[in-house]
């Protein structure tokens, strides 16, 4: 009878752990010329601020989408917003964060916006005037000025291509203790719009947009939050989300919100007789 | 057959079974690494960015912090590493322009100090 082959057992496993030395310890495995899509998250995260910095200087699409497509995201748009949204829950500076909005705005349009000037708040309700002006037929009032606005606030300054960028002007800060609460509710009915966008205004008691604010948004088994701000091309205190038809919604702006409950998308019709669900504009401002 | 034959066998076995092992059945997966690990082109093109964006805001402080990604090295170094190598591939002239004008602002740049920590 053979007797077990102990010594060549405790040999192999001796040799294994020699190699696994020599490869941890002797001669460790190096990273080096990795690749952007093997960045850890975070560095992931400074290298869109960088895309999105570049991008606000030469306003160059398809450079940036370039740049984009090496961190290997499977939709760079999502990436984008959802940092835009971390990196204003972590107060992050708000111009920076803007250039990565901006970014994904641009991306999902798919052409370079302009290098807005300064552009009033005046400018900003007229489209949402225009946004929210109802179908022939409907018994709905077209919106007025929904937002008082002071002509000294401006909604973003990007860079112009030689010349240092222009300084925003400063950003209104929320205040803490007054709620916010819903001052105005406008049933939508353009189809030209998202079917079910609820597009959402948060003004101060001033009546100034006020970015960077969370919004709660909460209906029957499921609850979400967004922020205002991330589309500055509309206005600086503009939110939007879209709601499914029969599914009602109750809104608040975290923290210090009264609730803005039973939202539902309302069923609008078009001048052909056909029937398509058509959205809400909600104001919320501090009194 | 040799005594210590068969204990080598099977010591070169357990090595060539760690190999096998680490470079076939369970490879290095790259992940979570570091910008100072990026190939030398990915790296420059960062440092472009970095510069694009200077050429914009002309703030060197924002832009030392955002090439301190790249680890310890001081950020008149990184971006003259970024330029040669952007020479080097051949970049276009308006890129080399970019990455000489980080470089000089790098170069005279001061950080400055925290409250606290100047003698």
């Amino acid at each position: 009878m053979r007797r077990f082959p102990w010594v060549s057992l405790a040999a192999v496993l001796a040799g294994f752990a020699l190699g696994l030395i020599y490869a941890w310890v002797i001669a460790p495995v190096r990273y080096i010329d990795t690749t952007p899509n093997t960045l850890r998250a975070d560095f992931k995260d400074q290298f869109r601020i960088a895309i999105a910095a570049s991008y606000a200087s030469t306003r160059d699409l398809g450079r940036a989408k370039a740049r984009l497509a090496l961190l290997g995201d499977g939709d760079s748009n999502q990436a984008l917003t959802a940092q835009a949204q971390r990196m204003l829950a972590a107060g992050e500076p708000f111009d920076i964060v803007q250039q990565v909005a901006q970014l994904a705005a641009d991306l999902q349009r798919g052409v370079a916006q302009a290098p807005p000037s300064t552009t009033t708040i005046a400018t900003v309700s007229a489209r949402i005037a225009t946004q929210t002006a109802t179908a022939p037929g409907s018994s709905l009032e077209a919106p007025t000025a929904t937002i008082d606005l002071t002509a000294s606030e401006t909604v973003s300054t990007a860079g112009i291509f030689d010349t240092p960028t222009p300084r925003p002007t400063r950003t209104p800060i929320p205040t803490a203790g007054a709620p916010y609460a819903l001052t105005k509710q406008d049933t939508v009915c353009n189809p030209n719009l998202t079917d079910g966008l609820m597009q959402i205004t948060v003004v101060d008691r001033n009546s100034r947009q006020m970015p960077g604010v969370e919004i709660v948004i909460t209906w029957s088994g499921g609850e979400e939050h967004f922020f205002t701000g991330l589309k500055p091309e509309i206005a600086n205190g503009y939110a939007d989300y879209i709601m499914q038809a029969g599914i009602t919604y109750t809104v608040r702006i975290a923290g210090s919100g009264t609730p803005a409950p039973n939202l539902t998308a309302p069923a609008c019709t078009d001048s052909s007789g056909q029937t398509y669900t058509g959205g809400l504009h909600l104001i919320f401002q501090q009194p | 057959m040799p005594r210590w034959l068969p204990p080598l066998i099977a010591i070169i076995l357990g090595i060539a079974l760690g190999l096998i092992y680490g470079w076939v059945i369970n490879p290095v997966q790259f992940v979570d690494t570091t910008p100072d690990s990026l190939r030398a082109d990915y790296r420059s093109d960062y440092v472009l960015m970095i510069a694009e964006a200077y050429h914009a805001n002309q703030d060197a402080g924002i832009a030392a912090r955002r090439l301190a990604v790249f680890g310890s090295d001081a950020p008149a170094t990184i971006a003259a590493q970024a330029l040669q190598t952007g020479q080097a591939s051949g970049y276009a002239a308006s890129d080399i322009s970019l990455l000489q004008e980080l470089t000089r602002a790098m170069q005279a740049y001061q950080p400055i100090p925290a409250p606290g920590n100047s003698p």
